[in-house]
């Protein structure tokens, strides 16, 4: 794993849907090895905010940078080096877990043979079941998922909106420890909860509420 | 994301849809249904035609249900059938949520090309298996057999396009019915012009080359035309 300088920065990013303002002037710079959490109420705009970061959407005000070896990243491709965790972002269904993995893996130009889709697979407590189809899985299984496939390129940035929904106790473990390993990996991960445990698992707070 | 040409990502895009559609079978389901009821009908309903002659302008007898009359209710039955299953490629990303995994994980101009090229198969398909069925159940001849095949390939492939980006606009605007129709009509009417001016050649003997070209031109340049803009313009639909 490279250990190369990264910096996220949010400068003055404000947005609105309609004529409704969600909010304006977030700030904030998040470094290596950083977990920073946007906390706020239902509605209050942090899954709007971790999509202005992944460049899904575009800030109405504002402006969110990526830079990497201290070089910026092109706005129209930040979303390379991001990994993205979200309830809106859904797997497909009607393939097995395998044929998702091999399938946004290719996308990313990465390509995994048996022995490696099995560890993956361990590495997320769903060992025996990538032959399943994903539309066959608990919700909870979906979740751990979304995780192996967000992290299995080892983005720079990983963007995760309510980490542990729908997540047992092993579940959140696993989510803990993935927090955990790049951290000392000296990656960036950003989490968007409410939850007070889930908190806990940031280095600092950025409080998000509605204009 | 950009590890991949888009050529690599529209063609993994390609093989999920194939993949998936053998699970589905969404887009095959509505487009069968659709064919087989509508073939079934226009035989049905023209029974009585077969036969019957009619008097033209020039007083000359001619059949009431002539070739030409036939190839334009085929086109008539593969544009709904292509409306009717086509429609589902944006359609089923945006319900389903996968529309905005797709979005972080590729290219929009590898999403359009991929959903062109899963389309355009899924249509030839359909035409391949349809049109030979119609040909039988009401004695369409293919006339002059190099103009057939190049007219319903190029009028499949141009259909198909057309198809395509109207679904993506529909998907993205929530109402997929009544934007499908409106922008839909403009660009089909077009192509429909377009295939029964190329059609009718097939049944006219012609020592000049130029007569059959000119009207395949007409169609494969539009075609080339839609799919270009398309290209061009998909990322002003697909990204939020």
């Amino acid at each position: 794993m490279s250990l190369l300088p990264i910096t996220l920065s949010a400068r003055g990013v404000g947005h609105r849907f309609g004529a409704r303002l969600l909010y304006r002037e977030i700030s904030f710079t998040a470094r290596n090895s950083e977990v920073v959490a946007i906390t706020g109420h239902n509605g209050s705009g942090k899954s709007t905010l971790l999509k202005i970061i992944a460049g899904l959407l575009q800030p109405v005000e504002g402006n969110v940078e990526l830079q990497i070896n201290n070089t910026l990243t092109d706005p129209a491709h930040r979303s390379q080096y991001i990994g993205f965790v979200s309830p809106e972002m859904a797997l497909y269904q009607e393939l097995t877990a395998v044929e998702n993995i091999r399938f946004f893996g290719t996308l990313r130009g990465q390509h995994y043979d048996k022995a490696q889709l099995r560890a993956m697979l361990e590495n997320v407590g769903l060992k025996g079941r990538g032959s399943d189809r994903v539309g066959d899985y608990s919700s909870g299984m979906k979740q751990r998922l979304k995780y192996l496939i967000a992290v299995m390129h080892d983005p720079e940035v990983l963007l995760l909106d309510e980490p542990g929904a729908n997540l047992d106790v092993h579940g959140t473990k696993i989510v803990e420890r993935m927090i955990g390993d790049r951290r000392n990996a000296g990656r960036v991960t950003i989490l968007a909860t409410n939850e007070p445990e889930e908190e806990h698992w940031a280095d600092c707070s950025i409080p998000v509420a509605a204009v | 994301m950009n590890n991949q040409s888009w050529v690599q990502q529209s063609l993994a895009l390609f093989r999920k849809d194939l993949l998936a559609e053998t699970r589905t079978r969404v887009a095959f389901g509505a487009m069968g249904v659709f064919s087989f009821s509508a073939l079934l009908l226009i035989s049905l309903a023209m029974v009585g035609l077969k036969g019957v002659m009619l008097q033209n302008s020039t007083g000359q007898s001619v059949p009431a249900w002539n070739n030409s009359g036939k190839m334009s209710l085929l086109w008539v039955l593969l544009c709904f059938a292509a409306f009717a299953g086509l429609s589902h490629s944006f359609v089923y990303e945006e319900e389903t949520g996968t529309a905005s995994t797709l979005k972080l994980h590729m290219m929009p101009q590898a999403v359009y090309a991929g959903k062109l090229l899963f389309n355009t198969t899924v249509l030839l398909a359909v035409s391949l298996v349809i049109t030979p069925l119609y040909m039988v159940m009401t004695g369409m001849e293919a006339g002059t057999i190099p103009m057939f095949f190049t007219v319903m390939l190029s009028g499949t492939v141009s259909l198909s396009a057309v198809a395509t980006v109207v679904a993506a606009l529909a998907a993205r605007a929530r109402s997929t019915g009544a934007l499908f129709g409106a922008v839909g009509l403009p660009m089909l009417t077009v192509l429909l012009v377009l295939i029964m001016n190329a059609a009718r050649q097939c049944y006219i003997r012609s020592e000049s080359a130029v007569q059959y070209v000119r009207p395949v031109i007409g169609i494969v340049g539009f075609g080339v035309l839609i799919v270009t803009l398309s290209a061009l313009l998909f990322h002003f639909i697909w990204e939020d």
